[in-house]
């Protein structure tokens, strides 16, 4: 780990005004550390910003509003979360490990990068790591990597099993400048697909931290699941993940929601399939159509075709899941 | 045999371990935590190529770091004699010439060591070691390169295997295992002092100090005895810590350079690459069968990886040898030398290997013959003697393990056609198969030192990695003594102790028992000597017919009026320290018998239709060891043998990208190994008869049979669910979801 200055802000104003482009934020730190240890990432200065933002999780006019600062464990355990939004705490508890949740934060989960293992190895080339340095997954080992919206500069997967379910609960990100001012990035636009920008992983602006999300009020409290298909069954990262949420009035489907991880470069939300959904009878064979639709343009990698089947599958169980209360 | 008759007291929990107290509040040091005066720390750097030849190094950058007490690489090196040449090398049988060539064989291979005040300092100045190379062709891909290699034969044909093409029925199929990496909780480290110019004291972690010892010996040419190490506490081993690897020499190296204690520790991604792993196999089984089940014969062929360097040879065929009567047998092996680092022994080395293919194939003639697994096994187990060496099994009792294994998991429950048995997107199947490991025993010393109130300290060089060995000294120490458990105390993993053979092959309690009766015999011999002086009835008495107890001394044969208090004893023979030493070891019984361990395991799984997931819902291992010593790890090193199975059959798997010639994912991020989410509670039983003629206690090794034939069990229960036939492993989901 390259040497470097620590600093700790206690306002969110504070810590923006020490960003500059060899400055990093630490809130959890478990990923940023990692990155540190293998250098890719090399601040010069790291801010510790465990104090600057918010730790708490509100109600609003309109739903509700989590702090960046809110670490894994809370959220997934929250009470207003668990009645309102329990596709949340589902995905939380997906991933990683306990001690991990205990530490990560919220606003760090959506910032965390790829687990491509090319990545990680400063060794190989990687066009994330280093821009315009080559792909090594695509004539490699692409066993974990993307099957849609993949470039052919890189074909990484964001690893986040909780920005798939914002992602599918349409939530949005606050974030705040330098200059005071605060907007808000809808959750689907905040992460970004490699194209030739792999680099890349999102639209935060540079001179902003994330200040909380906001999750409007839905009806897809009573009808939600998480599943998330992984070597192993704990603190693994996923193959493929499915957040289905529906919206059910007797058996018919109001709306559906219907995201994926471990399949792109972003958190994915199936809206074709999700738009089938809508009106049609809940039961296995509408469920198997809607996972047909899914999958009907996937093009996947030379070591993860199985994705394709796979990612079907789990969005059958998924809505099944949905009917299980 | 007297041993371990008590009862057993359901009211009692079963003990734990001597050193658990020490364990669980930290105070137990493992080898990278002693504290140490003057002590700074050692850094590796690691090539960035698989193969070619190192031609600069730049090390200034390093250099200038502040901290940084000095750099070694082969330009720059306190020179080890027994490596000062080609021919020394090659003496030396140790492996990689660490620092003492410019030729690269795997990526990863130390070609730096920055040596520094602190771990970060040396940690980020190694960062800034460069090297220029030029690039030799190279390969680490297993299954692309084996087709190079011919087999030879593996020991002598049985019969003719020409035999098998008059057989009723008969399989013919490929198996491939991925390597797989042992990673210990605990990564290895080494702590090193020259205390002189040729006195060198280590903290080091490994399965033998003995072995530490000797390796460094000859090394730097000085005498055995004027190396110490110490390895109390070993986080787990698994085989990893059978041979002594680069890093330790490097820390001596480095000790030497700066003339101060230094510390290495491996990372966990370098653990990937520096002490070993199992290696990528391949084999093929041609296995056949009469109308009625009875197996003709077998051709086993199989081809395991190497590195370039040194060749290591896993053993995948012996098993075939062990555990049935194949009347026509023929085996063939090969190595494949890749740009990797060299493989070792991993638990249940090469038998848990070859077992995968042999079990597999014969669950898969059973569906052939339609005759049930668990009867086709018990028609064809070699259960009088081995079916190699013709000599009597001292006690095989391979078969009570499967009957009872299949009374715990109700076998009759199970379908006898595949994928019958099904609940929603689930399906459920059962399958097993059985296990053995040639039962070992070395030659051991133990001590004793007793004292004046009667407490004693049983005392030998062998480590325990975690299997129990110190508990159960304790217990055959209390056996053989009468002398209470709170009054024995074990000291164990240091040089300085009585000798002992690496805890490695299932053979460290089977050893270093008998010493320990042996020891105890010598004190008893000792305690009666002096007794004669009060008492003529102890004259030349036989250790037998001694009795100990928590008090004093008496006679089996005479009556209580003998019985002498150690405190009278000590205090008319003016005793201080009572010691004894005393060695044990293998015989002529040796020549009489066939001695092995075997176990039998059965699987339920469930396996997902629509996501390809296998969840184990039971496994249960029976396994004869011989007598049980210490039941509580007994049964640890059988559950977490079985969970290394879990991981072998279903996701542990080093992947490799031959384009770079580098490992995939050396971390637990990018590596999966099995966490108590994928395991049941394991069920574990042992037959627990003792084995008259192994050693004085009766045990027979635990460590290995625990995992040979849990990957097949499981595969065969996934064919049981889906009927979907899983040659290779790991069986992870995509291979089940387009099997």
């Amino acid at each position: 780990m390259r040497p470097f200055l620590f600093s700790k802000s206690s306002a969110i104003n504070q810590a923006l005004a020490k960003k500059n482009g060899t400055t990093q934020y630490i809130a959890g730190g478990t990923n940023l550390v990692d990155l540190m240890k293998k250098h890719i990432a090399e601040p010069e200065s790291l801010v510790d910003i465990t104090s600057a933002l918010p730790a708490k999780i509100e109600v609003t006019a309109k739903g509700i509003q989590i702090g960046a600062m809110v670490r894994n464990t809370p959220l997934a355990n929250d009470a207003i979360i668990l009645a309102k939004y329990p596709l949340i705490a589902k995905a939380v508890l997906a991933g990683a490990s306990p001690q991990i949740r205990n530490m990560a934060s919220t606003g760090g989960n959506l910032l965390q990068r790829t687990r491509c293992p090319y990545f990680y190895d400063v060794t190989t080339p990687c066009n994330k790591r280093k821009a315009g340095s080559g792909c090594s997954a695509i004539p490699g080992e692409n066993r974990m990597s993307a099957i849609v919206g993949y470039s052919d500069q890189c074909i990484a997967v964001h690893p986040s099993d909780l920005c798939v379910a914002l992602a599918a609960l349409d939530a949005s990100v606050k974030v705040q400048d330098k200059s005071g001012k605060t907007q808000s990035i809808a959750f689907t636009d905040f992460h970004r697909l490699p194209g030739t920008t792999p680099e890349r992983d999102n639209n935060l602006p540079a001179n902003a931290l994330i200040h909380s999300i906001e999750i409007n009020e839905n009806a897809f409290a009573k009808n939600c699941a998480y599943v998330k298909v992984r070597d192993r069954d704990s603190y693994a990262f996923a193959l493929v993940s499915v957040a289905a949420a529906l919206n059910l009035k007797d058996n018919q489907i109001v709306e559906a929601r219907l995201a994926s991880g471990g399949v792109a470069h972003k958190p994915w939300r199936w809206l074709e399939a999700e738009q089938y959904l809508k009106g049609k009878t809940a039961n296995a064979a509408t469920f198997e159509a809607a996972a047909d639709i899914a999958i009907k343009d996937l093009r996947a990698q030379s070591h993860n075709g199985f994705k394709i089947p796979m990612l079907k599958g789990a969005i059958e169980t998924a809505l099944q899941q949905c009917l299980n209360r | 045999m007297g041993f371990f008759d008590e009862p057993f007291d359901l009211m009692t929990p079963p003990e734990g371990r001597v050193e658990g107290v020490a364990k669980v509040t930290g105070s137990g040091k493992y080898a990278a935590e002693y504290k140490v005066n003057g002590l700074c720390h050692a850094v590796l750097v690691g090539s960035t190529i698989a193969a070619g030849t190192i031609l600069n190094i730049n090390t200034s950058n390093a250099k200038q770091v502040a901290g940084v007490l000095g750099v070694i690489t082969h330009l720059e090196k306190p020179v080890v004699p027994g490596m000062a040449d080609e021919e020394k090398i090659k003496e030396a049988r140790f492996g990689l010439p660490v620092f003492h060539t410019d030729k690269v064989y795997f990526k990863g291979q130390p070609i730096a060591l920055v040596i520094a005040e602190t771990l970060e300092d040396a940690t980020y100045a190694a960062s800034l070691v460069s090297a220029e190379y030029r690039e030799d062709a190279k390969t680490v891909d297993f299954n692309g390169t084996l087709g190079f290699v011919s087999l030879t034969p593996a020991g002598k044909d049985r019969g003719d295997i020409t035999a098998l093409n008059s057989a009723a029925h008969s399989i013919e199929a490929e198996y491939n295992i991925k390597a797989e990496v042992h990673n210990p909780m605990e990564m290895h480290a080494t702590i090193a002092e020259w205390t002189a110019d040729d006195k060198l004291k280590l903290f080091d972690k490994n399965q033998g100090v003995n072995n530490v010892q000797r390796t460094f010996a000859k090394l730097f040419n000085i005498p055995v005895n004027h190396i110490e190490v110490i390895s109390e506490f070993v986080g787990g081993g698994f085989g990893s810590g059978l041979r002594v690897w680069p890093h330790a020499l490097a820390c001596i190296m480095a000790a030497k350079l700066v003339k101060r204690p230094v510390k290495l520790m491996l990372t966990r991604p370098q653990m990937f690459y520096s002490v070993g792993y199992r290696p990528a196999s391949w084999q093929k089984i041609k296995l056949g069968a009469n109308a009625d089940g009875k197996f003709i014969g077998i051709h086993h062929q199989a081809k395991n990886g190497t590195s370039v360097y040194e060749n290591f040879n896993e053993g995948i065929t012996r098993v075939t040898r062990l555990i049935y009567n194949f009347d026509n047998l023929k085996a063939e092996a090969a190595t494949v030398p890749l740009n990797l680092s060299t493989p070792t022994w991993m638990r249940g080395p090469g038998d848990c290997t070859g077992d995968f293919a042999i079990e597999s194939a014969i669950d898969e003639l059973s569906y052939k013959l339609n005759i049930d697994p668990v009867a086709l096994r018990m028609k064809n187990l070699a259960l009088e003697k081995n079916p190699e060496t013709g000599l009597p099994w001292s006690t095989n009792y391979i078969n009570e393990c499967i009957e009872k294994g299949a009374q715990m998991i109700s076998w009759k429950d199970r379908k006898a056609a595949h994928s019958q048995n099904i609940e929603g997107d689930w399906n459920i199947g059962y399958g097993m198969a059985v296990g053995a490991w040639n039962a070992g025993r070395g030659n051991a010393s133990a001590g004793i030192q007793m004292q004046k109130d009667g407490s004693i300290t049983v005392q030998t060089a062998m480590t325990d990695i975690g299997t129990g060995t110190g508990i159960s000294m304790q217990n055959i120490a209390h056996e053989t003594t009468g002398i209470s458990k709170s009054k024995i105390k074990i000291e164990l993993g240091n040089s300085n102790l009585p000798p002992a053979p690496s805890q490695g092959g299932s053979n460290g309690l089977s050893s270093i028992g008998g010493a320990v009766v042996a020891a105890v015999n010598a004190l008893k011999l000792k305690l009666a000597e002096h007794a004669a002086l009060q008492n003529e009835a102890y004259k030349n008495v036989a250790a037998a017919d001694i009795l100990l107890s928590d008090k004093g001394i008496s006679l089996k044969t005479a009556n209580s009026q003998f019985f002498i208090s150690y405190a009278s004893l000590w205090e008319k023979n003016k005793l201080g320290i009572l010691e004894v030493e005393a060695s044990s070891g293998p015989g002529a019984e040796r020549q009489k018998y066939a001695f092995c361990s075997s176990a039998a395991h059965f699987c339920k799984v469930r396996v997902n239709r629509k996501t390809g997931k296998v969840k184990i819902e039971r496994l249960v291992t029976v396994s004869d060891g011989g007598k049980i010593i210490s039941e509580k790890a007994a049964a640890n090193q059988m559950s977490g043998a079985a969970v290394g199975g879990i991981g072998m059959a279903l996701m542990e798997e080093q992947a490799t990208d031959e384009r770079l010639g580098t490992l995939v994912g050396n971390d637990f991020a990018g590596y999966h190994f099995p966490v108590n989410a994928d395991a049941p509670i394991i069920e574990v039983a042992f037959i627990n008869k003792p084995d008259p003629n192994i050693n004085p206690q009766g045990s027979k090794g635990l460590g290995e049979v625990g995992i040979i034939g849990t990957a097949a069990a499981i595969a065969n229960a996934i064919y049981n669910a889906t009927g979907k036939r899983l040659r290779d492993l790991p069986i992870t989901p995509d291979k089940v979801l387009l099997g």
